[in-house]
């Protein structure tokens, strides 16, 4: 852990927190602390109704329009607008907070909020080697004695330089070899590309681009599609004890949504679409419209061209792979669910659509069955679980939700319809993890004026997956909503009401809301989206223990991928029954599995041999035929669960709320 | 050796639940072993059967329940009088059905002064079946709460969308409290904790898990009620130990095959009161193997059958 730099001490309930980052938020280290300051806006500064007052110590802070002078003289602030810069003493004055009498509950609840683990934390041994790569060349000229192929010399060249031997020649490279060499004056750089049978040579360019390796890696999701920009180059995850791995080795992000969710939600409809007249064309097509948007907005934001990009990587799950790749998904979901292939022969980017290069192959990777994809082979290998003893249950939560159990010697996996709740689908302001998005969420049992906080602290624009798990378990801890999600009507509060879609909680006003959102709601049909995600992942797991014997308390680790947000609050998580109620320090969050293995590939190509031995490795598990599974599921559509005895610690809060 | 029979133990029981005040109390459940298993453990209370009495009778009702019942079927209270008098009834179900908005709509006073009527004429424990509109049932139920306090009446359907209400005046005036849930295990362990969230003791809680008749689902309606009860006995699963009741009275007599004659259908034969009769007996039956504490029934025949049949199983 690093040290603190700063404390601060919240009034009148005498609450200390260490906060970790010079000019931290105030109101974000509040919601660590959990402290409850109203704020209806997000953290944009315009609500007005996060007012503090700094007692002692000195901070960084803008006089918003919402304070007088004379509250700006007697130390008011807005903690949304506050930065912390030195030790601090703050009272929030009673406008601002909950009645203290009222608020017995000390959840605590901050302090197991997991973040997005740094890859090498994760995985043992990773050389970095990337399976594609370049070499710096200077070539002696032919002369009459030398008087080798053009090809034959560059080979000679590169077995000489860098050892490496037995090396196929891309085919299209040949019809511009000798032009190249020769205005280059015989210094060039090749691209090399790793593949279990050997080496292939994929590009030739004049002169030292050497420095110029870049990759992107792909999530094909259902919902979501997602994209990343990697420096092959400088990738030094060596150097990774600077707390933030990631934006060293990372140009670029982007991420939108999967254009096909036109022709359906989830991947049952999107096949059944292909099989229509032109179907697998226009899926095909949307979904290639969208990775060539992901590739130029990635390109343009880090300032590179597409010629300096040299290995595509993408995991998605099994429809999702076939789709993008052109390959009929018909059998995938008919009885007994077989797909295609497990393994997808390198094709050129160009030849399905996309915008790159023509010596750019994409690496696909390999999948387990129908409905256990890539991604999750990604996420298996970026996590860890093959290479340790200990008992892990990885759980992916996506459009499907996708369950590895096992170690280093064993892995099962299933996969279970979940819906795309958590991305913001099926939610009437639901959103992406994105700028805006409503991602934590308190409530003051009184009043039951909201506290929330956006991504960015931007005006809220929606909610997204976190927000809705923090939303779901404060409306059932302050009795909002019973525990078959249905909202108490009888509640003292506007915020609770009938609207178009049936009853709903206004988490914001139109007038705290980003333009043209309108009040920001969260309605009876959403918490039954969200009970239905959480059921089935969480009957998922149960089965799967089930079928090997073993039981929520025999694990050693579970670790949680999947696009929520940037965190999930882990208590809340088990306070829905999303989670098991086990003890809190074993459980892990790696965000975006699939990237996270996608980086590896990239980034080693010992990482794809392993991507290969992973997926052989698994043993599926089909929960469509399982009787059994129907029923844990009905068990589990429940807040936080029917068997009660699976949740003892929620039971006791809830009960002492009562 | 000698022979040794083996014998299922079992940790948990169900409750035992009294209707009804004073000297018409009677008690309902508590057994712990599966039904009529008296070698894996005690039977607790017989099952009792519950005889319907309707304040508006649906003119498609074959004769086999008409006649029995011909001189009263237009007052409830003589009906409730002669079903126990005449026919022995051990309780007694007033089906408010004319309470139905989308039938005659009769009011929740009315519903209350003919409830009380009812209860107070009759020497046995009254149960008041509301008419399946979740909202109306609500608001008709918790008036006779109100107006029949304190004489533990047993009161229902209390269903997802209405049981707040129900259970609420139920707790607040000494009522018991039927959970009505669709056909499934956990649903009907949901209801039981969303009602006991409301402060009812589960003691006050009886489980109708919906019932399908002889031909029309009554597998379903088995299945789910035997693994109940597994789950109350076995797994001593304290949110599943409620007595189970069916009703299951009005799903058999709208059955096809009680109302074709045998011009319809000549494989039938003539006697349709005999049909109808077994019919309902054979659900009964079914119920009880299933695990069911309190049954409501319609034909006076089929209620003496099945009695009589209760009393040669324990």
């Amino acid at each position: 852990m690093p040290e603190p730099i700063h404390q601060v001490t919240f009034q009148p309930d005498n609450i200390t927190v260490d906060v970790y980052r010079h000019g931290e938020n105030l109101l974000r280290v509040a919601m660590a602390a959990g402290v409850h300051i109203n704020a209806s806006c997000g953290g944009n500064g315009t609500c007005g109704k996060c007012k503090i007052i700094i007692d002692k110590g000195k901070v960084e802070s803008e006089h918003s329009e919402k304070l007088s002078d004379e509250q700006w003289q007697q130390g008011y602030r807005l903690a949304c607008r506050t930065q912390v810069i030195d030790d601090l003493t703050i009272t929030i004055p009673p406008e601002s907070r909950i009645d203290n009498s009222a608020l017995k509950r000390k959840t605590g609840g901050q302090r197991h909020i997991l973040k997005a683990r740094d890859l090498n934390t994760l995985v043992q041994g990773l050389s970095i080697n990337p399976a594609v790569f370049k070499c710096y060349l200077e070539l002696p000229p032919p002369t009459a004695d030398d008087n080798m192929s053009d090809l034959g010399r560059l080979m000679r060249e590169i077995k000489k330089s860098y050892k490496y031997d037995r090396i196929s020649t891309d085919f299209h490279l040949l019809q511009r070899l000798s032009q190249v060499l020769r205005q280059a004056d015989w210094k060039v750089t090749v691209t090399l590309v790793y593949n279990p049978k050997g080496f292939k040579l994929i590009d030739l360019e004049p002169g030292d681009t050497s420095k110029d390796n870049y990759s992107i890696i792909i999530d094909v999701g259902t919902t979501t599609v997602k994209g990343q920009l990697l420096n092959l180059e400088e990738c030094r995850i060596a150097h990774s004890n600077t707390t933030d791995t990631d934006s060293e080795n990372l140009c670029a992000e982007d991420a939108r949504y999967n254009s096909q969710v036109g022709f359906g939600e989830d991947v049952i409809s999107r096949i059944v679409h292909s099989q229509k007249k032109g179907g697998l064309e226009a899926l095909q097509q949307a979904v290639v419209a969208d990775i060539n948007e992901i590739i130029a907005h990635l390109l343009e934001s880090a300032g590179i061209r597409n010629d300096q990009i040299s290995h595509l990587v993408l995991a998605g799950n099994t429809t999702m792979t076939q789709l993008l790749l052109g390959i009929d998904p018909k059998y995938i979901r008919e009885d007994p669910y077989v797909p295609t292939a497990n393994f997808f022969p390198p094709v050129r980017a160009l030849e399905i659509g996309i915008n790159l290069p023509d010596y750019i192959h994409i690496y696909t990777f390999p999948l387990v069955s129908s409905y256990v994809g890539g991604d999750i082979v990604a996420g298996v290998l970026g996590s860890g679980i093959f290479q340790r003893d200990e008992l892990t249950l990885f759980i992916d939560v996506g459009t499907n939700g996708e369950i590895v159990l096992g170690n280093c010697d064993w892995l099962v996996c299933t996969s279970c319809s979940a819906g795309p709740a958590f991305e913001g689908g099926g939610v009437k302001n639901g959103m992406r993890a994105s700028q805006g998005a409503i991602e934590q969420v308190r409530i003051n049992p009184e009043t039951f004026e909201p506290m929330v906080i956006t991504i960015g602290n931007q005006k809220p624009l929606g909610i997204c997956g976190s927000g809705l798990i923090d939303a779901a378990a404060e409306f059932l801890l302050t009795g909002i909503i019973e525990p078959n999600g249905k909202f108490d009507r009888t509640l003292k509060t506007s915020r609770v009401r009938e609207g178009d879609n049936g009853w709903e909680f206004v988490l914001v006003s139109a007038e705290q809301a980003a333009e043209g959102i309108g009040d920001i709601v969260l309605t009876e049909g959403d918490i039954d989206n969200l009970i239905r995600t959480k059921g089935a992942i969480y009957a998922g797991c149960r089965i799967l223990l089930e079928s090997v014997g073993l039981s929520f308390n025999d694990l050693d680790r579970v670790i949680i991928a999947g696009g929520f947000g940037q965190f999930i609050n882990l208590e809340r998580a088990i306070f829905i029954g999303l989670l098991p109620e086990l003890s809190t320090d074993k459980f892990m969050f790696v965000g975006n599995g699939a990237l996270l293995g996608a980086r590896l590939v990239s980034f080693s190509r010992e990482m794809m041999k392993d991507a290969q031995r992973v997926s052989d490795m698994m043993t599926n598990i089909e929960l469509a035929n399982n009787m059994k599974f129907m029923d844990e599921y009905v068990a589990a559509l429940f807040l936080p669960h029917t068997d009660t005895n699976a949740f003892p610690g929620v039971m006791k809060m809830l009960e002492g709320n009562n | 050796m000698a022979f040794a029979a083996v014998s299922e133990k079992y940790s948990g029981k169900m409750r035992e639940m009294e209707v009804g005040a004073g000297d018409k109390k009677v008690l309902v459940g508590g057994q712990a072993s599966m039904p009529f298993c008296s070698f894996d453990g005690d039977l607790g209370n017989k099952p009792i059967i519950a005889m319907e009495v309707y304040d508006v009778v649906d003119p498609e009702w074959p004769a086999a329940v008409v006649d029995p019942f011909k001189d009263v079927i237009n007052d409830p209270v003589a009906w409730a009088k002669k079903n126990v008098e005449d026919y022995g009834a051990k309780m007694i179900c007033l089906q408010l059905l004319g309470t139905d908005p989308n039938g005659e709509n009769r009011d929740a006073d009315y519903a209350a002064d003919l409830t009380k009527k009812v209860a107070e004429a009759i020497s046995v424990p009254l149960m008041v079946w509301g008419s399946g509109n979740v909202e109306k049932d609500g608001e008709v139920l918790a008036k006779i709460c109100e107006t029949c306090a304190g004489m533990n009446l047993l009161i229902g359907p209390a269903v997802e969308e209405n049981y707040k209400k129900i259970a609420a005046t139920a707790l607040g005036y000494g009522h018991c409290v039927v959970s009505q849930s669709p056909i499934d295990v956990n649903m009907a362990k949901q209801m039981n904790i969303l009602i006991g969230n409301l402060g009812l003791p589960l003691e006050k809680i009886i489980m109708e898990p919906s019932t399908g008749a002889l031909g029309y689902g009554v597998e379903y309606t088995y299945s789910v009620m035997e693994r109940i009860s597994l789950a109350a006995l076995s797994q001593n699963d304290e949110k599943m130990q409620c007595p189970m009741i069916n009703d299951m009275g009005k799903e058999c007599w709208k059955s096809r095959e009680v109302k074709l004659t045998d011009v319809e259908e000549p494989a039938f034969g003539p006697d349709m009161e005999k049909r109808g009769v077994l019919w309902e007996a054979m659900t009964a039956i079914d119920m009880l193997l299933s695990g069911s504490n309190l049954l409501i029934m319609r034909n006076p025949h089929a209620v003496k059958l099945t009695e009589e049949i209760i009393d040669e199983l324990m």
